[in-house]
This record gives structure tokens, C-alpha cells and sequence, in this order.
């Protein structure tokens, strides 16, 4: 992980790749290293789909090594939904393959003169980039089968599907699971759109020859494994919720707390919550022969994924995610698990991030295009985004898009991305991180994390008001700093409750690298990081006016518990006042 | 309609008000007796979920409701019921909230995600949920008999579910009937003895037994399922 792949698409003669050293850059992985070639090499004003824009691929700095739970994978560039910086993680093989070749990162850079599109191939060996026009407009299922075909069972698969070659707003860049399925996507903020626009349409990583990543200090490591790994299976969400359940657990009890945006945020709570819950999608996978337990790739101990079959027993598609069955589930007001799943299935195909895409149905929804619950319908405007029709293009491009073009005034966006699955009325403190993130509203970007970092700046009395933009403030920094390491945000529920596995994980990265790193150092990472990020925005354009919910989370009260955002705006410009 | 065969009658006395939000006054017009393999209880999973209705004594604390009346064990309920809605409302203090009549309680483990993590009982995230968090209610000492709707949530389902089964618990006719009429054939195969209002039924009878007495629209059921390992 001592270099970094750089691929010009625009250069001369066709696309050019040349390896160069981490420089600069070393010691920083993941989200930091996306982060800071984004801030650094990318002209904050330029179009999002121009030459100047560039996509930055990065696993994090414990891939490729032993370490349970380090196969996330980070992409960076200048969004093209949120005109700011972006990264954008997602699990499956990649990560670790691409750190095991010992690659930091891969940047697309340029863009390509002609309309051919491009598959790369990266071993050990070296790197071939080849036009192959008979992969364009194929779904990612398919693009994926025919690298199968070529290249055998035993690469690892980094593609877009439809909507990035059509440079949608909502389309995402898919990673291969353990299976070899395109099914774990970078979903959020349009990243395959810039994809597209770079003219790659995959990229095929082969790891035969390479061994894994060696730690500097391999005692230590192994010992810190040891625990991180006790720690993760010994705690009751790690061990026991997630591999039970997978996220989906959270429906029932978000939409018993009155947190279940329904209706396009017009409701708190879903009555058909209870058919389209964890509990019950798990139970039918595993009557249907599927799996409600499973690991996204290889080293995962959580396993919170699993396999969902259809009604004859046959693969549909990966379990499908909370916020996913949220956002075509109390979002659209669809209470049918294969409806969800086929959805989840056509959405990972044609490349697309599944929260802005089910929000912008629910949208259409309330501009009266479809009728609240109508599943086939949301399975049909799907297929016309895979179609390329006008009408598809539209959806394809998000809820802020959409709304605009059917003038609907309740459009639930933050930097014109959707908000995920908790109503901020409801859980307010969430509602800070939405409205400040860099990133537009995510809800991965302030998690639940050690307490003894929550602390850090000052202790927080959780029962007493005013307490969320500290919190919401701190959650983002050591968010940040887990982003950058490779590491599965789920681990944070261990290491929230459990301060040793929060020290076997210093201990990993320490142990890795060589380092002596304190927990007070990974809160002045995490700090780095969110200002390259901040600064970048500012730079762009962005102001104070941009970390802001839309005016209808104050003015429209939401049930059962009738409660309207009331964090006020002085209190948000208050988050990265540190 | 009342059924003068109920053998829960005495548990269900007029002491239950008649004004609750579930129009539950304590008399059940069917009874339900189910008893098969330990393998079946799962599939009332769906039913925990959605929640039922006890007659209890209210005005009493949520832990002593859990302890006295439902008798778990208090370390069970510290370690294992992370997470407690009242109402809708995240609890902090199960020791000075009080349940009062007609109230809905749901029980979970601890959650994934943020938010999930932001509701837990004392959670370090609590101020994240301040404006809908369930405020401690001073006792008032009018403790009497009433009905509280309990739903079971997740990794509680396996745990709870035998217990409350076991002993008994009351439905809605509609959502028992709801429940029944889309199990599959596996599920009545798990069944090995159904008393329908003490009566017994006999395979491969069941299903329809069953769903022709609950065909009382706007009743209640009294639900009893038995696991045999």
C-alpha cells in the first residue's frame, strides 16, 4: 500500500496508467486519503462530470491484512448530486484485494474523447485497460458474469450499470461480494456517474500471487486481532442482533419510537412495518433456503448481510438493507417484502443508490405520478431508469431533481441529497449530523462511537438538552477517523460499550503501521479530515445557508408524537466551531 | 358476546375499565389452546411483534411490572431489555415511570445504527431524543387493574415469546384470524393438540376449527400455545 495507481482516461493516444508513490499521501487510507486528493488535486468549482473531476478509489489503512471487519472501501470525488466533496464506502471484496496488490488507492483522472467505454484489469502482473464496447449499457449482474467468463471466478469487481454510463445523479459504483455479486454498492452522492463519465465501466481486480498485508509489529497485531475479534462477538449487537437479523432489526423499533419517515415524511409511523420488518425478512430467508446470516466479505465476524430467495427458492438478491427497505418500504408506503426485494435486485443492477432512489419514488408518489403502496409501479419507474426513458432519467437523477420537475414542496434532501430512514423531527440529534455533514444528509457520517471519545472536548450529559450539536460534532470526528481505517461502521456498537475493543483497534492500527497512536490522536485525524472536506465545500461555494434541513422539518409537525425540528440555526453553526 | 365457559373469567374481571384505547374490557369470547412442537412457537413470532393484550395492575413502575407481575428476572431485564418504548417513547428509568391503563409497552434488545444506539435505556446518546423520551412519572399510589398492550421485539422474541405464550395472552379476533389464515401447511403439521373453548379438535380439522371460531367479528381472544420438546 506504498503506491498509488493513476489511470489519465483523457490522455493522448488513449488511456494511460502510471504507478507512483503514496508521497504526500502516506499514512492516510480510506475516507482520509479520498478526502485529501479530492481537496487537494480537484478544482472545487469544476463540473462534477468534467475532466477535471476525478474519482478516487482507496481501501482503508488495516485492508488486506488480517484484521477482521477491514474490507470497506472508500470513493471520493466532487459529487455531482451535491456539488461538494464526497466519499462514499461500501463493503465486499475489493478492498481487500486491491490493499493485497498493494495499491492505497486508483485515480481516474481525465476523460476519454471518444464514447468508447473501458474495462481495466489490475494483477499482480500489472495493469491493461481495454475498450470494449460490448459491455455498454449492461446491467452489473451482467458486466460482471462476463468478466467471470474471462477471467475466472477469482477477481474481484469494482463496475457501474446503466445509470452511471448515463451519468444519473443517483447512481452508485458496485462491488462484488463473496460470491462475486455486484451487490455491495458506494450508493450515496452519485460516484458512478463520475465513473461513467470517466468512460470506465468496470474495473477487474486479481490478487492470485500476493499474500496478505504484513503488520509491522505481527505479535501485537495478531494479540489485538485476538481481542478486537472476542470484543465484536461478545457484544449483543455484534453478536447477536446483527448476525440475527442484519440491520433491517431496526424497523420495528424506529417506527415504534415515531422515527419512520412514511409517506414521504409525512407520517411517523408505518402500519405495514411489522410485514416488512428484520425479523420477518429474516425468517424468510431462511425458509426460502436463503441466508439471514452472512458476511459481506471475507474477514467479516459481524456477518449482518444474508441472501435473499424468491418464492421458488431461487437468488433475488442480497438481504436487502434497513434504509433500503425503508426508503421503498414506509417511504413509498409498500408494505411486501418481495416487492422491496426486487426493487433492491433492479436498483443494485442498474446502479443505483437505493435511499435516493426510494425516497424519489416516494416523491413521484406525492406529486400523484404513482399512488402511496403501489409496489409494481415503483418497479416500473425502476425499469425506466435501466431504459434510459425521459421519464427514467428524471428519476434517476433524485429526489431534489424530481421534485423540482413535478413541484412537490416536501422534498426530504440536505446539499440535494436524501435523507435516510430516521425522521429528524423525531430523533433530532441526527437531524445535526444531517444538516452539517460534508457530505449532504447521511446517516453513516456521525456514528455511535467510544464513549471515551464522545468525551473528548468536554463531557455531555446525555438526559440533559442541548446536548446534540456537541455530540453530533464529536460522533463526525471519530466517525471520520473509523471511515479512514477500513473498518465497518458496525463495529462501533462494540467499541461504543466496550472500551478494550476500542483499544484493540488503536492497537491494530499501531501495531500495522508502526505507530503509536492515542485516543486523543484519532479525534485530531478525525479533525483533519472534516476540515479538508469543509474547506473543499467552502471553496465551492458552499456557506452556512447549505447546513440546513428543508423548512418543512419546522413548519410540519410529524405523529405520533406531533414534534417539529427545533434545533435552531445558530446552534448548527455551532458544529465545527471547535 | 361472553362465553360463561371461560375459564379465565375470574382473571378477567370488570375491574378492567371499559374506556381503553384497545376497547379491551377483559372478557375474552373465544379461548385458544394450542400445544405442539417447542419448533412452532416461532411462528408466532409476527404476533409478538405486532403485540397483545395482558390484564395487569397499572399504576405501578415499568420494572415492577416486568419483575413482580410478568416475573423476570431483574438482571435479565438490566442485561437483555436494552431498550424499552412507552407509548412510544424511549424509557430511561424503568424505576420511576409508571404504566398506566390502556398503555402500550415494547421491548427490545440493544439496536444497531445510531439511532438505534440513541434509544437505548440511559443511552450516552439520549440528548440526541430529548423531545420524545418518555419523562419519569412520579408514583401516585392508585394502583389498579387494567390492560396494557405489550409488543416483543428481535433477539426478546425467543426469550419472551414461550413465557408470555405460555401463559396466556389476549387478541383481537380479526388479527388472530389474519395471523392463522396465512400459515402454511407446516404450521398446522407442528400442532399436536388444539382445545377450541375447552373443546378438543383433531387433525387435519384444525385450520378451519380454528378459523370458524374465530369468525366473531370485533371479539377477543384468549391465546394459550404450549411447546413440547
Amino acid at each position: 500500500m506504498d503506491k498509488i495507481l493513476r489511470i489519465d482516461m483523457g490522455a493522448e493516444g488513449g488511456p494511460k496508467a502510471t504507478t507512483v508513490p503514496t508521497g504526500e499521501y502516506s499514512g492516510l487510507g480510506g475516507r482520509a486519503l479520498t478526502s485529501a486528493i479530492v481537496s487537494k488535486e480537484i478544482p472545487p468549482a469544476c463540473h462534477p462530470l468534467s475532466a477535471e473531476n476525478k474519482l478516487i478509489i482507496a481501501p482503508g489503512l488495516l485492508s488486506g491484512t488480517t484484521s477482521a471487519m477491514s474490507g470497506r472501501i472508500s470513493v471520493g470525488s466532487k459529487s455531482p448530486l451535491t456539488g461538494g466533496i464526497k466519499e462514499s464506502n461500501a463493503g465486499g471484496q475489493p478492498s481487500q484485494v486491491l490493499a493485497r496488490l498493494g495499491y492505497a488507492a486508483i485515480v481516474l483522472e481525465g476523460k476519454p474523447k471518444g464514447d468508447d467505454i473501458y474495462k481495466i484489469f489490475i494483477n499482480k502482473d500489472g495493469i491493461t485497460i481495454t475498450p470494449d464496447n460490448s459491455l455498454k449499457m449492461l446491467g452489473n449482474y451482467s458486466v460482471v458474469e462476463k468478466m467471470k467468463a474471462e477471467h475466472g471466478h477469482k477477481i474481484a469487481c469494482i463496475s457501474v450499470g446503466q445509470a452511471g454510463e448515463m451519468r444519473l445523479l443517483a447512481a452508485s459504483i458496485a462491488f462484488t461480494d463473496t460470491e462475486l455479486r455486484p451487490t455491495r454498492h458506494a450508493g450515496r452522492g452519485g460516484t458512478g456517474a463520475v465513473m461513467g463519465s470517466k468512460g470506465v465501466k468496470i474495473i477487474v481486480l486479481d490478487d492470485t500471487g500476493t499474500t496478505m498485508r504484513q503488520p509491522k509489529d505481527p505479535n501485537k497485531f495478531k494479540e489485538a486481532n485476538k481481542k478486537w475479534i472476542a470484543g465484536l462477538q461478545s457484544h449483543g449487537v455484534t453478536g447477536q442482533a446483527l448476525p440475527t437479523y442484519g440491520t433491517n432489526v431496526l424497523t420495528n423499533i424506529i417506527n415504534e419510537a415515531g422515527g419512520y419517515p412514511t409517506y414521504n415524511f409525512k407520517e411517523g409511523r408505518f402500519a405495514g412495518a411489522v410485514k416488512i420488518s428484520g425479523e420477518v425478512e429474516a425468517d424468510l430467508e431462511t425458509k426460502r433456503g436463503g441466508l439471514a446470516t452472512h458476511g459481506c466479505h471475507r474477514g467479516c465476524v459481524i456477518r449482518c448481510s444474508g441472501i435473499y430467495n424468491d418464492k421458488d427458492g431461487h437468488y433475488l438478491t442480497k438481504q436487502p438493507e434497513y434504509e433500503t427497505v425503508w426508503a421503498h418500504g414506509g417511504e413509498c408506503g409498500i408494505d411486501d417484502m418481495d416487492t422491496i426485494a426486487m426493487l433492491d435486485f433492479l436498483e443494485d443492477d442498474i446502479g443505483l443508490d437505493t435511499i435516493e432512489t426510494g425516497v424519489t419514488i416516494g416523491v413521484t408518489m406525492e406529486a400523484g405520478l404513482l399512488k402511496f403502496g403501489d409496489g409494481e409501479g415503483a418497479i416500473n419507474l425502476v425499469r425506466e431508469i435501466g431504459k434510459g426513458s425521459p421519464l427514467g432519467r428524471i428519476i434517476g437523477s433524485g429526489a431534489a431533481v424530481t421534485g423540482k420537475v413535478f413541484g412537490v414542496e416536501r422534498v426530504p434532501v440536505v446539499k440535494g441529497q436524501a435523507l435516510p430512514a430516521y425522521d429528524p423531527r423525531a430523533v433530532q440529534g441526527i437531524g445535526v449530523t444531517y444538516a452539517t455533514s460534508p457530505m449532504g444528509a447521511d446517516h453513516t457520517a456521525g456514528y455511535a462511537v467510544a464513549t471515551n471519545i464522545l468525551g473528548v472536548g468536554g463531557t455531555v450529559d446525555p438526559l440533559k438538552p442541548g446536548g446534540q450539536v456537541q455530540l453530533s460534532r464529536n460522533l463526525q470526528i471519530a466517525t471520520a477517523f473509523i471511515d479512514s481505517m477500513g473498518m465497518c461502521i458496525f463495529t462501533a456498537f462494540a467499541i461504543l460499550d466496550q472500551p478494550e475493543t476500542f483499544q484493540a483497534l488503536l492497537d491494530l492500527v499501531n501495531a500495522c503501521h508502526g505507530l503509536e497512536m492515542t485516543a486523543a490522536d484519532t479525534v485530531e485525524y478525525g479533525k483533519r479530515v472534516l476540515k479538508m472536506e469543509r474547506d473543499f465545500n467552502a471553496r465551492a461555494g458552499f456557506t452556512k445557508e447549505q447546513d440546513r434541513l428543508p423548512s418543512f422539518f419546522r413548519s410540519q409537525p410529524v405523529g405520533p408524537h406531533n414534534v417539529t425540528f427545533e434545533v435552531n440555526d445558530e446552534e448548527l453553526d455551532q458544529v465545527f466551531n471547535w | 358476546m361472553k362465553n360463561h365457559d371461560n375459564p379465565h373469567e375470574e382473571e378477567t374481571p370488570s375491574g378492567v375499565p371499559s374506556s381503553n384505547s384497545f376497547g379491551f374490557t377483559g372478557n375474552a369470547s373465544v379461548n385458544l389452546i394450542i400445544s405442539g412442537k417447542q419448533s412452532m412457537l416461532s411462528g408466532f413470532q409476527e404476533l409478538l411483534q405486532a403485540g397483545f393484550v395482558l390484564i395487569c395492575r397499572v399504576g405501578v413502575s415499568i420494572k415492577s411490572l416486568l419483575c413482580d407481575q410478568f416475573g423476570l428476572n431483574p438482571q435479565f431485564v438490566e442485561d437483555r431489555i436494552n431498550t424499552i418504548f412507552l407509548d412510544g417513547k424511549p424509557v430511561d428509568n424503568i424505576d420511576t415511570t409508571t404504566v398506566m391503563d390502556g398503555a402500550t409497552i415494547a421491548l427490545s434488545g440493544a439496536m444497531p445504527g445510531l439511532v438505534g444506539a440513541t434509544l437505548r435505556r440511559k443511552s450516552p446518546l439520549a440528548s440526541f431524543r430529548q423531545t420524545i423520551s418518555s419523562s419519569s412519572t412520579p408514583l401516585k399510589g392508585s394502583v389498579a387493574k387494567g390492560v396494557v398492550r405489550i409488543k416483543i421485539f428481535n433477539i426478546l422474541m425467543d426469550e419472551l415469546g414461550p413465557l408470555f405464550l405460555g401463559r396466556g395472552l389476549f387478541l383481537s379476533s380479526d388479527a388472530l384470524r389474519s395471523f392463522l389464515q396465512k400459515q402454511p401447511t407446516e404450521f398446522w403439521d407442528g400442532c399436536a393438540k388444539i382445545l377450541v373453548n375447552n373443546a378438543p379438535e383433531y387433525p387435519p380439522a384444525f385450520r378451519e376449527k380454528i378459523l370458524a371460531a374465530l369468525k366473531i367479528e370485533d371479539a377477543w381472544v384468549h391465546l394459550i400455545v404450549h411447546g413440547e420438546s
